[in-house]
């Protein structure tokens, strides 16, 4: 088995590039929805086949055992040829839960079916009365024999409406004195007759979140991770990696480009206020870029990062959402209008893009969340 | 020896750098020693001058073969950022970025630049002129025969300076001049600045100067040497902002109203952490268009990292002093309290070489000839 680690930085990145780009499916490039599991089927079967389906995981689960700095060099890869992350909910929030908190016999259960795709898996955190403050989960398992019972809601579910299995946050002891005690992480198979799944429709007409509704559903006790009444903590520890990954450059150095080849097919470029709009959101990408080295090189160290990562989600959607809107004031009295428009021989959905931007300042915890943490746990303030 | 351990040597000099400079700052007061030169009609402690150059301030940047240190760009940022701290006023970038950065490209073997690295004189660089309207305008001094007639304008260090470089037009082309500070002809206007330092005007008639170098290597140098100075006045404007909010962190922290700090209510809490924010994205903006105009030659692209630089910088520096003020209240806008300093040196930095707006606009320029080349 290669070991990954072993390799200098740059050779690594030119096999995950190499890869990528030979064997990635053209059509799946860059794709501006989340796909459907069939859809991508074909690239996950390759995947698969040079096991390369979990890099972060260690390779005795067979995952590809990636340091940190070869993680962030095959992600940024991932992203730079525009290859879809698939389904990995799997991969990137239940497995690793598994993987620490879980029985070996749960390990040998869910882990190569998770690799596999056998299980298709969805998240239930968020519920009508949960968002920014999840710790007020509501929806319940009561043990009844050998089972846990599920009654209540999960909301924003991604994917639910394409998925086999879901991992969630349930409420075990009601009369716990911390809202954050006495919630537990449980899997559970979707196909069954006490769960319904409706998609919402966003504003921007896709139909890739969902709620989740919970009528006696049922799962077996030893779908339990880790300790009862243990599972915010659980979830909590996993979160220190996606933090970086939520607040990479990519999103909105994609969106810049797209700006510039249409503003500059419409000729915006010829009006200085413009002019100097798009020089700030292009120079709040490249400086961000700078920061986000510094993180990237810490984590390259070997060190931990800290809360101060936060501020690059912050910086990067914010500023992603305004370069959307700059498409939008340069497509003039084309700005509300649905669907590519024309510059040249290329098609730009302006308002696609704009609403992308949307959510990215609410998920991943809110900007407003974001900023209460480096609040207190950066800047010291009180209260 | 691989690459990285040649970057954590590197680091580990800058580090080094940064902690001897900043102590030498400290122990001279801090930003103290800012406000009581301020009040003693402005201008620097010639005796800090001194003790910078004896640190190896002011040849940071110069090769070591012409008696500098030969650390590069990247470690005249670090003094900038510490310099910025505590808002002194000595030439320091002054003499890293324009007065070293003309000598050691135009005249090399010039006895000026080792009293320079050893602070022993101080030369302001006069290269601008005012137009009719009273901004930026065409160059029209002369220099013939041995002597310069006309104006120079916006001359930072004019008041200090033993002596001027003083880029005029000659015979044919261009040409760099020494003039003395108590040269015959020569008349210094000094305009006061909101920090107490002031900007000379200057202006020369049949002044006698001494010509160092002439021809087009002239304006390239120059063109060189404000990219540089240009840059390291955003790594001022970075320790300032940082400093600045420090203070201002420091102030919400403790000041208490309705019985709790104020740095408890959520709307300053938010409104601090962007600050902060736009500090770190400034620190490291800045930082990497240093570490990116040390890695080229290409005078076009040092030149569009330097715009990069002084625009993030201006903008960071300018909320954040300004945000200062407002969240220290009415102590804020007194002359009396710490951070008004901090504003009143971020003014002067932003405008001088060119604010925000200026920057976006060449960067943007720079940016679009490059692209056209390719």
């Amino acid at each position: 088995m290669t070991d990954w680690n072993a390799m200098s930085d740059a050779e690594f990145r030119k096999e995950v590039r190499a890869f990528f780009e030979t064997e990635y499916p053209e059509e799946l490039r860059n794709l501006s929805h989340r796909p459907k599991f069939a859809e991508i089927a074909h690239w996950h079967r390759k995947l698969h086949a040079k096991g390369w389906v979990a890099p972060a995981w260690p390779t005795e689960y067979g995952g590809m055992g990636l340091n940190a700095a070869k993680l962030l060099i095959f992600y940024e890869e991932q992203q730079r040829w525009g290859v879809n992350r698939g389904r990995d909910m799997g991969v990137q929030m239940v497995g690793p839960l598994i993987i620490k908190f879980g029985t070996q016999k749960q390990k040998d259960y869910w882990l190569p079916r998770i690799l596999s795709c056998e299980h298709i898996w969805c998240q239930g955190y968020s519920e009508p009365g949960a968002g920014s403050d999840l710790a007020n989960l509501r929806t319940r398992a009561d043990i009844d024999g050998d089972d846990f019972v599920i009654n209540g809601q999960k909301i924003w579910t991604t994917m639910a409406h394409d998925a086999t299995h879901i991992f969630m946050l349930v409420r075990t002891d009601p009369n716990a004195p911390k809202k954050q005690q006495g919630i537990s992480f449980v899997l559970a198979p979707m196909d069954q007759p006490g769960i319904e799944v409706r998609t919402i429709t966003t504003l921007s007409g896709e139909t890739e979140f969902c709620e989740v509704f919970f009528d006696d559903a049922r799962t077996p006790r030893e779908n339990l991770v880790g300790e009862l009444n243990k599972g915010w903590t659980m979830a909590k520890a996993l979160l220190s990696f996606e933090r970086i990954f939520i607040g990479a450059p990519n999103l909105a150095q994609n969106a810049l480009g797209q700006l510039e080849s249409f503003a500059r097919g419409r000729g915006a470029f010829d009006d200085p206020v413009f002019r100097d709009r798009f020089a700030q959101a292009a120079l709040d990408v490249e400086d961000h870029a700078a920061l986000y080295a510094r993180f990237a090189d810490q984590l390259k160290r070997g060190e931990t990062l800290g809360a101060d990562v936060s501020m690059l989600k912050i910086w990067v959607t914010e500023c992603f959402q305004r370069i959307t809107e700059l498409m939008i004031e340069a497509a003039g009295p084309d700005g509300g209008t649905i669907g590519p428009l024309q510059v040249g021989n290329v098609g730009v959905d302006v308002l696609s893009s704009f609403y992308k931007a949307r959510p990215t300042t609410i998920y991943g915890g809110s900007n407003e969340i974001q900023r209460n943490i480096l609040s207190k746990a950066v800047l010291g303030l009180p209260g | 020896m691989t690459t990285t351990d040649m970057d954590t040597s590197d680091q580990n000099d800058l580090r080094l750098l940064r902690e001897s400079v900043r102590t030498l700052f400290e122990r001279a007061g801090g930003s103290g020693r800012a406000r009581k030169l301020r009040d003693a009609g402005g201008g620097w402690d010639p005796e800090m001058v001194r003790e910078l150059a004896g640190a190896g301030v002011f040849g940071v940047a110069v090769p070591e073969d012409l008696g500098g240190l030969g650390m590069g760009l990247g470690a005249g940022g670090v003094i900038a950022e510490e310099a910025g701290r505590v808002l002194a006023p000595e030439p320091v970038n002054l003499t890293i970025g324009l007065s070293l950065g003309l000598l050691r490209r135009l005249c090399p073997e010039h006895p000026r630049l080792a009293e320079l690295i050893e602070g022993e004189t101080v030369l302001a660089v006069a290269w601008q002129e005012r137009g009719a309207n009273g901004g930026p305008g065409e160059a029209t001094c002369g220099y013939a025969d041995g002597r310069l007639d006309g104006r120079k304008a916006w001359v930072a260090g004019a008041a200090g300076a033993q002596g001027f470089l003083v880029v005029a037009n000659g015979e044919s082309g261009p040409v760099l001049a020494l003039a003395e500070a108590g040269a015959d002809g020569l008349a210094i206007e000094n305009r006061r600045q909101a920090d107490g330092s002031a900007l000379g005007e200057l202006s020369f008639a049949k002044t006698p100067a001494e010509q160092l170098a002439a021809g087009p290597q002239v304006g390239d140098a120059l063109a060189e040497a404000v990219s540089d100075t240009t840059a390291l006045v955003a790594a001022e404007l970075v320790g300032l902002s940082g400093r600045a909010l420090e203070i201002t962190l420091d102030y919400i922290r403790t000041r208490e109203q309705f019985d709790k700090p104020i740095g408890a209510f959520q709307v300053l809490q938010h409104r601090a952490v962007d600050l902060h924010v736009m500090c770190e994205v400034a620190q490291a903006g800045v930082r990497d268009a240093l570490a990116r105009m040390e890695g080229t030659t290409d005078a076009r692209l040092r030149a569009r990292q330097a715009s990069r630089a002084k625009a993030r910088a201006v903008t960071a520096a300018k909320r954040i002093t300004r945000e200062a003020i407002q969240m220290h209240g009415a102590v804020g806008y007194t002359d009396e309290y710490e951070v008004g300093l901090y504003l009143n040196r971020a003014l002067v930095l932003s405008a001088w070489l060119g604010d925000d707006a200026w920057h976006r606009r060449l960067w943007l320029e720079a940016r679009e000839e490059e692209g056209a080349a390719q």
